[in-house]
């Protein structure tokens, strides 16, 4: 027996105890980017439908001087709380993952810019200072 | 007497922590960030006619969003810092009779702040500059008048 029964009945409680009123909730909107996908784009020779087939249809178009921006974004939020019987703490922090591709007027990748927050998503139960 | 006084200091500490449970009763303290702050030390390397968005990228990240206006493309960083705290005077009651009604006093601000820089159609910056700067509120004020 790993461990006596008395110790174990103590260790849950003091498990429960520790742990009751709190809540972590996880949120997210998308596909995190798979950076191995980004780095196969290349400038100048990539076309719209490879960068498709490598990440998949964009969340958003931006049209604008007869090109095409493909925007593809991930958000990460990640909330813990603690609920006790009279006093509440809440704190939700959320990054967001932006990539952007550039198409020329042939359809050719020209650009490619990246942007990866939610690397420094935290779970973070005190909500004073920064 | 000797008992009292040897119990004094625990009596003292009982009462200081019931005071202060008593003062934070129904107390919530929420607060909700987005994204990472954009300060202007951060974007003094911008020199217009010459920063590109690459450039750009490369100091505070991609932006999160790209949309195009009369002037040009516009790239978009978003961010907020949401505070909240209420303070609920049914919290203690509730504890003890079977009905306490609701006296609720809450205060939430929003601050959604934005990065906004105008590019030329070679994607080199036109201009910038930030929303309506907001001043830092503290995270614990309820009082909602």
């Amino acid at each position: 027996m790993l461990f006596p029964k008395p110790l174990a009945g103590i260790i849950i409680v003091l498990a429960l105890v520790l742990t009751q009123g709190c809540v972590v909730t996880r949120g997210t909107i998308g596909e995190p980017l798979q950076e191995e996908a980004i780095s196969a784009i290349k400038k100048g020779t990539t076309t719209m439908a490879e960068v498709v087939s490598l990440i998949g249809a964009p969340d958003r178009i931006v049209k604008g001087n007869d090109r095409e921006i493909f925007h593809y974004y991930y958000y990460d939020g990640k909330s813990p709380a603690m609920l006790l019987l009279l006093l509440n703490f809440i704190r939700m922090d959320i990054k967001s993952d932006n990539l952007y591709v550039f198409f020329n007027r042939n359809g050719i990748a020209e650009e490619v810019v990246y942007g990866k927050r939610t690397g420094r998503t935290q779970f973070r139960l005190w909500p004073f200072g920064d | 007497m000797t008992d009292v006084a040897v119990r004094f200091p625990s009596i003292r500490l009982i009462v200081g922590t019931l005071c202060i449970l008593l003062l934070c009763a129904g107390c919530t303290v929420r607060r909700a960030v987005l994204n990472d702050v954009v300060t202007t030390e951060q974007v003094n390397f911008i020199r217009v006619g010459e920063t590109t968005l690459v450039e750009l990228a490369d100091h505070i990240g991609a932006p999160d969003e790209v949309t195009e206006s009369d002037f040009g493309f516009v790239a978009l960083y978003y961010w907020s810092d949401t505070k909240s705290a209420g303070v609920d005077f049914g919290a203690i009651p509730r504890l003890f009779l079977p009905y306490a009604p609701t006296m609720t006093l809450n205060k939430t601000g929003v601050t959604p702040e934005q990065f906004q820089v105008v590019f030329d159609p070679q994607w080199t910056v036109r201009a910038y500059g930030f929303s309506r700067r907001t001043t830092d509120e503290p995270v614990v004020w309820f009082w909602p008048f």
